[in-house]
């Protein structure tokens, strides 16, 4: 396989070049027409197709192919993310297209069917389509639980009274029907031999201050919606930044490190807007509507298609700040993460491990390992507690005992951190630290003299970035926000680049903060994936309802174009759910997230907590 | 020395023979060709031969293992956690002990792990010294376990009851408790009290490198990161506070060192440590208190010119004092002062200890003073050794 078509089959279909997250701006096409292949991603998937002769060069493929002008923006947004550089896979596209149609070849025209008709009937002409190449680009993604289904029908619709019409249609023809994110859930959801509902060109966002509500439209990206609440002062609890709001909430609720405050699931919104199975509108609050507030324990379906959702806004204190606070342990980050939450101390809570803090400050695979290595190996730093608060919240921190690395000196390690993985002086600071581990944060000139020894710059942290990109990622890491961690967590743009070396797959679970139930389940994670051979590493969790429980994510990595690797991820995740399994009828108090698939608009309490016991 | 097991009434038992003291005991012992039976304990991977081994190579006597006989033990368990067929064996065979195993932390942070290695743990090496009848407890204490009250700390039980840290704390109790116990299973025993060990005075090779390597260390450390600053960064954060390169072309580094008084250093090198030893376990006076002290301890002030002339730097001051709250205090004072924070006690230590018993054990030979051809040589060694890290390629 070339380099080319290699990095085409790669794409993990992450939507990051979907947001304008590096504020380059977006693939022109992509926001004129919308569907998924104008995007790089769709171009990505189609050159990979058309390079594998697995589908016929289409009337689209020409359009998607001339439409891409090569400004090169995808380059970035991808680097930034899995480090691929997505212009050439785009130039092989157009080359491609050129080579075969001077060469004569045959371009396949739509063929005429009634039902597509119809359904242009109701989102216009352009908004509904069964073009192969566009269909291509709809029918897969790196699940390894899911196998690719060519879709017969794409449709955009603009509106919820368009969504009820195509509804009942797909229904009056007998055909199936998924709803698509900004991505491809990469859960193997959203894929179907009927038809599939793209909502990207519902991105309408509507504030309503006074009632601390924002209702937004199923095409709006987390990102968006976020920059719109803090351009008017406020924040919302997104998921990652390229995930749909509606989307999201209604696969599994919305999570993140501030779902320590602002909660998880049904706490996140005020209202929503649905088109039921049968077509017909319904809102939540109607009170003959059906009650998406309760919760059964079972893999459901969605209940309807989300057509708008009223997030809940909340505050922004001028003085929020982040505290990183080092354990050397599992146990220890999960006593101290327990207790902040016990006593609401901070906004954002995560218990971080080392893969997740070295790929968010790493600009590249080569410097996030050699990062990992040193914080675990001369920092002895094993997990870090991420507590952002405001002034109040991180002086508690320093009175309960705890010394933490604050913005100042996270900027000083991020933009240091070549010179961090070479610094000899490393090795004596743990040295004359001795039982005292990470004292040293507590002086006052700690991070003058971390300045002077790591010399940090936006020069020395691209300093292995691709040549041709160099440039522009010095210009990005001069910006105040790329290495503020409250601007990096509250955009989510922290978690981006999870899944940079290979494919990540999440597993997660909601259990008590219970320190010997996690660590052996984490211990059981590893060693499950460790006997398939596949990457793994700790997450992230987050304390929920005041450190009552918690939500626990476990990653396993594939390389998702190996049917290897993806064969091993299969079976790795079947043992691991067994493991959960067992877990959750042992103690009553695991839940997989499996079963809050589809059910994200539930009350949180019913997931967490079980009245079982108490009913007996 | 060819390394032939020797009969049983010239053996010693030995605990902490992985440490900086029980090592150069054991290898003194070797080196006399005295065999000797190792009590200890496997870590970190490693089983207590491979980590005696590793040792032997230091030294460079591992033709001398022969000599050696090993027993897996801890402290923390019933029978030293020995079958009861070893424990029975061994016993019966009344050999002397030299106790030498300690926790050498002064962290507070650290108390409950250091009172349990340094007292509690005594407990189970104590009953099997009273029930084999030993011929001799030999317990390595410290110096500095006469605690603060008084300046004048005489070779007797103590009788102080502040101390400055845990050890110190721990060495205290630990000396009480040998001497009741001994006292009352009738074992003669010794208390041998060495104030601060530093490397061999003639070769400058040191196992350990706290004590008087550490300010040594960390002012090389802070040397360091400000060279690289003036070489890479254009010494924009060193002129911040005034650091430069000067007209000789060396750091200038103005660090202020607040010692509380004019008190002083005591420090011995290891072979003193071991000569004195062996001269006391060879006509040991029972219960009998031994300090391998120096009568001629370091000033910091002399220190510190060492220290100038050996980093190539200049700047430093001792200060007489403590600084007040709200002193300027710049990023290499503090670094240094966190980093010397626990021995801080011992740089400017006004007590005295006096060396009747030892000088008539040593018949009257002292420790050498400590000079800068002595202190480069030490220094040198741990340099050459990376601080530790490259200890067993050296």
């Amino acid at each position: 396989m070339n380099d080319i078509l290699k990095t085409a089959k790669n794409c993990r279909h992450y939507a990051m070049c979907k947001i304008d997250f590096l504020d380059t701006g977006l693939c022109a096409s992509g926001m004129e027409k919308h569907y998924v292949s104008f995007y790089p991603q769709g171009r990505m998937d189609l050159y990979a197709a058309l390079a594998e002769e697995r589908i016929p060069v289409t009337e689209k493929c020409i359009e998607i192919a001339d439409s891409c002008d090569l400004c090169g923006k995808c380059d970035y947004q991808c680097y930034f993310v899995t480090e691929m550089k997505p212009s050439v896979v785009m130039n092989a596209l157009k080359e491609h297209i050129r080579l075969y149609l001077d060469q004569g070849g045959e371009v396949l025209m739509p063929k005429h069917d009634n039902i597509l008709e119809e359904l242009k009937g109701i989102v216009g002409e352009y908004w509904a389509t069964n073009d192969r190449a566009v269909a291509l680009t709809y029918s897969h993604d790196p699940c390894p639980l899911a196998e690719p289904r060519m879709p017969e029908y794409v449709i955009m619709p603009y509106s919820t009274a368009e969504i009820s019409a195509v509804i009942k249609l797909l229904n009056t023809h007998n055909i199936k029907y998924a709803v698509r994110g900004n991505g491809s859930s990469v859960m193997g959801f959203v894929m179907s031999e009927g038809a599939v509902i793209d909502l990207g060109r519902m991105k309408t966002i509507h504030f309503d201050e006074k009632n601390w509500v924002v209702k937004v439209g199923p095409g709006v990206a987390a990102f968006d919606l976020q920059k719109a609440a803090v351009n008017r002062g406020f924040r919302v609890n997104v998921a990652e930044p390229s995930a749909l709001i509606c989307a999201n909430i209604m696969c599994s609720g919305i999570f993140s490190l501030f779902s320590a405050s602002y909660g998880t699931a049904a706490d996140n919104f005020v209202d929503a807007e649905f088109v039921g199975h049968d077509g017909e509108i319904f809102r939540l609050s109607d009170k003959s509507a059906q009650n998406l507030f309760a919760y059964r324990k079972e893999a459901s379906g969605i209940p309807g298609i989300c057509s708008s959702v009223h997030v809940r806004l909340h505050h922004i204190t001028s003085d929020e700040s982040a505290a990183f606070v080092p354990f050397e342990s599992l146990e220890r980050a999960l006593d101290f993460a327990k207790d902040c939450a016990m006593r609401r101390i901070g906004l954002a809570i995560g218990v971080l491990g080392g893969e997740y803090i070295s790929v968010f400050l790493s600009p590249t695979k080569k410097l996030a390992a050699n990062v990992k290595k040193t914080f675990r190996d001369k920092l002895k730093i094993e997990y870090m507690v991420l507590v952002i608060g405001d002034r109040y919240s991180l002086r508690s921190i320093k009175e309960m005992g705890y010394n933490y690395f604050d913005n100042r000196m996270i900027k000083i390690l991020n933009l240091g951190l070549p010179s961090l993985t070479s610094a000899k002086w490393l090795d004596l600071i743990n040295d004359f630290t001795g039982d005292e581990p990470f004292s040293y944060l507590g002086l006052k000139h700690f991070p003058d003299l971390a300045e002077a020894a790591l010399a940090p710059s936006p020069a020395q942290l691209v300093h292995d970035v691709d040549p041709e990109l160099r440039t522009f990622f010095e210009k990005l890491y001069s910006r105040p926000e790329m290495t503020d961690p409250v601007w990096l967590n509250m955009f989510r743009i922290i978690s981006a680049r999870m899944g940079r070396e290979k494919h990540v797959l999440a597993i997660m679970i909601y259990l008590p903060i219970d320190n010997k139930l996690i660590t052996e389940i984490n211990n059981e994670f590893k060693r499950i994936a460790d006997s398939h051979g596949l990457k793994n590493d700790y997450g992230f969790i987050t304390p929920l309802d005041n450190g009552k429980r918690c939500v626990f994510e476990y990653d396993y990595y594939l390389d998702h174009t190996d049917p290897g690797e993806r064969k091993k991820a299969q079976q790795a995740i079947m043992e691991a759910g067994i493991m959960i399994e067992k877990h959750s009828s042992e103690t009553g108090t695991v839940t997989w997230i499996r079963y809050v698939f589809g059910q994200g608009f539930s009350r949180k309490e019913s997931f967490l907590f079980s009245t079982d016991e108490a009913d007996k | 020395m060819t390394g032939r097991k020797t009969e049983d009434n010239e053996k010693c038992i030995l605990t902490g023979a992985t440490g900086f003291l029980g090592s150069h005991v054991m290898a003194g012992f070797l080196l006399k060709g005295k065999s000797v039976v190792i009590m200890g304990r496997s870590s970190g991977g490693e089983s207590l031969k491979e980590r005696i081994r590793k040792l032997l190579r230091w030294f460079g006597i591992e033709h001398l293992e022969v000599l050696l006989e090993f027993h897996e033990t801890d402290f923390q368990k019933t029978r030293m956690g020995l079958g009861v067929n070893e424990f029975e064996k061994l016993y019966k065979r009344r050999l002397p002990i030299i106790h030498c195993a300690s926790d050498t932390s002064f962290s507070e942070k650290s108390r409950d792990r250091v009172m349990k290695s340094n007292v509690e743990n005594l407990s189970e090496i104590l009953n099997f010294a009273i029930k084999s009848r030993a011929k001799f407890f030999h317990f390595v204490s410290s110096a500095y376990a006469a605690g603060t009250d008084s300046i004048k700390c005489s070779e007797a039980p103590v009788i102080s009851v502040n101390f400055n840290n845990v050890y110190e704390e721990s060495k205290a109790y630990a000396e009480n408790i040998v001497s009741k116990r001994c006292g009352e299973g009738n074992l003669p025993y010794t208390i041998i009290r060495p104030s601060i060990v530093y490397g061999d005075s003639v070769t400058g090779r040191s196992l350990r490198f706290n004590a008087l390597y550490y300010p040594v260390r960390s002012l090389q450390l802070i040397r360091d990161i400000y060279l690289s600053d003036i070489k890479n960064n254009k010494g924009i954060k060193s002129s911040e506070w005034g650091i430069h390169i000067n007209h000789e072309g060396i750091l200038q580094l103005p660090v202020r060192i607040f010692i509380p008084n004019e008190g002083k250093i005591n420090l011995i090198p290891v072979n003193h440590f071991t000569e004195s030893i062996f001269s006391i376990i060879e006509n040991p006076l029972n219960k009998t208190y031994y300090h391998i002290t120096s009568n001629n301890p370091q000033t910091m002030a002399s220190l510190v010119k060492y220290t100038e002339r050996f980093l190539k730097i200049s700047g430093l001051e001792v200060v007489i004092g403590t600084p007040s709250a709200d002193e300027m205090r710049n990023p290499p004072e503090e670094l240094f002062d966190y980093f010397i924070r626990e021995y801080r006690p011992y740089i400017s230590d006004r007590r005295i200890f006096t060396r009747e018993n030892t000088n008539r054990a040593v018949s009257g030979v002292l420790p050498p003073d400590l000079s800068y051809e002595i202190f480069e040589r030490c220094m040198n060694f741990a340099v050459s050794a990376d601080w530790g890290r490259n200890l067993f390629n050296k």
